[in-house]
């Protein structure tokens, strides 16, 4: 129960720390405005592929746009969220906060996992407005209705697709905690990379089988990937089936990099308190 | 040399140091600083691939290089003298004969001379990788680079008189300004291709999007005949030249302004509002 409790003010201060400097309203609006910006600059540069290149056919294009406007959205959710606990221990580390949570009896563990709630209960209201907004400016400004299914079992699935993608968040999450307990510099650079690597390889913006062998593989493995095919196949064509397949991908996935991340964040916790890294500021 | 001169010119040489300094002297910022501006790019252009559209490879890599300066502006000269607060630097800098104007160039320099080593190997890798088709125009090119960095630089210069009378919000509103403004510039695509006539005007009041409009045009040919129109460059670098000057102005007085203010209120160096 005091877990729960652990977990619960962890909550409490992942909004306070995002929230608590302006009023709710405000603060997500300008957590909502980068998503959208993003997704409309990969949705622009298709539609200049549309219009000037030779791969996209008028009614293919439609479909592509939905394609890219739910896996670009969903990549901005992923990336949000999944290094806030890198970003918990460094911040931590400079307002003495990390080492006051490490020494209190519940240790570090669940607060990381609040932090990350909090911020997926505001990346997620962040992700689905800024899908919303893509969709109307991509109406106003390239002409063209995105054949999204949004029926109340589609809106449904999706969100139950949003709470399984938690574990291979926090998952990752971990995996960059344990590396920045050890870090005082350069702390944000991993999770910058990872980021990165995950634009490419989760099949985002495009089909990772356009990738060259073996990087395909390493994306279709991901799953994150699996997270994406599963909200296209409910949100865009529509296919249950498809949908509890990539699910279950993500599902199985997710729990491998949870139990992973955990057991690397527990080590590298354990090593840096021998070492006297815990609240170590500069190299 | 007039005393006034001299302190200020000393003044911009060592924030100058001191900035490239910091780069120069642990190798790995480059390697850093060059992961997420290179992996959006290829994301990027391998959108483009597969929209059937090669030649657009160019725009994702010069995207990734300007990008790596707008983030330094932003990040770097914007904020700056908020992480100097919250350290306890800017007291040091107001308490010292040190112009806060001669501070400010000597940042912006340094920060282009510290990102330079990073754009240009992203650059060089995406050249290596893709070989994009480019007709540049090389003066031309030099011309409205060294513009354009000046006009983003002086805006960099502006927004860190205006964050010096913000607190913790000034990381949010950098988040909140980094990608939109990407867009709006057209950074990774050429606006004139993709936005009504109306957008593409409102984008002009930001320099990065004019920048990129002739960097687009003198690196690449967005006409079907193949020849830049130099009429809309010459027009690019004229309104660079325009806004840089007035940023610059600008910069100067605000920072001014709210100098005296800061020190009346007693708010200057207060570190947590």
């Amino acid at each position: 129960m005091s877990y729960v409790r652990s977990l619960l003010a962890s909550i409490r201060v992942g909004w306070a720390r995002d929230f608590g400097w302006t009023n709710p309203i405000l603060g997500f609006s300008l957590k909502t405005i980068a998503p959208i910006a993003s997704t409309m600059t990969a949705l622009t540069i298709l539609y200049i592929g549309f219009r000037n290149g030779v791969s996209i056919t008028p009614e293919k294009f439609p479909y592509q746009l939905g394609f890219i406007i739910i896996g670009a959205t969903l990549y901005a959710h992923i990336s949000a969220y999944s290094w806030v606990p890198t970003l918990a221990i460094a911040e931590g580390k400079w307002t003495f906060v990390f080492p006051q949570v490490y020494v209190s009896t519940r240790s570090s563990p669940p607060y990381l996992a609040g932090r990350c709630l909090a911020s997926f209960a505001s990346s997620t209201v962040t992700s689905i407005a800024s899908l919303a907004v893509a969709v109307v400016i991509s109406l106003l400004l390239f002409g063209v209705t995105i054949p999204l299914v949004v029926t109340p079992l589609s809106v449904v699935l999706f969100g139950f697709a949003l709470v399984v993608n938690i574990f291979a968040s926090m998952g990752l999450g971990f995996l960059l905690g344990a590396y920045a307990v050890f870090a005082s510099k350069f702390e944000w650079a991993l999770p910058t990379y990872v980021s990165g690597i995950l634009m490419v390889f989760s099949e985002a913006l495009f089909p990772v089988t356009s990738l060259p062998h073996p990087f395909s593989d390493i994306g279709n493995v991901l799953p994150f990937t699996e997270f994406i095919r599963a909200s296209r196949a409910v949100l865009l064509d529509g296919s249950v089936g498809s949908y509890f397949y990539y699910l279950g991908l993500s599902f199985v996935g997710g729990i491998i990099l949870l139990s992973l991340g955990l057991l690397a964040f527990k080590y590298s916790e354990r090593r840096a308190r021998r070492l006297g890294v815990l609240d170590r500021k500069v190299v | 040399m007039n005393p006034r001169a001299s302190i200020w010119l000393k003044t911009v040489y060592a924030r100058t140091w001191v900035r490239t300094k910091s780069i120069y002297g642990e190798p790995l910022w480059v390697a850093v600083n060059v992961g997420f501006p290179f992996f959006t790019s290829l994301a990027l252009s391998l959108l483009y691939s597969s929209a059937g559209l090669k030649s657009g490879i160019g725009f994702a890599f010069l995207g990734g290089v300007m990008v790596s300066f707008w983030g330094n502006v932003l990040w770097s000269m914007a904020s700056q003298f908020n992480w100097d607060k919250q350290q306890g630097l800017f007291e040091l800098y107001i308490t010292s004969p040190a112009p806060i104007s001669a501070i400010l160039i000597g940042m912006s320099l340094g920060g282009i001379l510290g990102t330079a080593p990073s754009a240009v190997t992203l650059a060089i890798i995406g050249w290596v990788l893709f070989a994009p088709p480019a007709n540049p125009l090389w003066p031309l090119v030099a011309v409205t680079f060294a513009l354009t960095l000046a006009s983003l630089y002086a805006m960099g210069m502006a927004l860190s008189s205006l964050y010096l009378v913000y607190g913790r919000e000034a990381d949010s509103v950098n988040e909140a300004l980094h990608e939109p403004v990407s867009f709006l510039s057209g950074v990774y695509f050429p606006a004139s291709l993709a936005f009504p006539a109306a957008l593409q005007a409102i984008a002009l009041v930001i320099p990065l999007a004019v920048g990129m409009d002739a960097l687009q045009r003198t690196l690449f040919n967005l006409n079907a005949s193949g020849v830049a129109d130099l009429s809309l460059v010459y027009r690019d670098i004229l309104l660079l030249a325009i806004m840089g000057t007035t940023l610059l102005f600008a910069a100067s007085k605000a920072l001014k302004i709210l100098e005296e203010k800061g020190r009346r209120a007693g708010t200057i160096a207060v570190r947590l509002r």
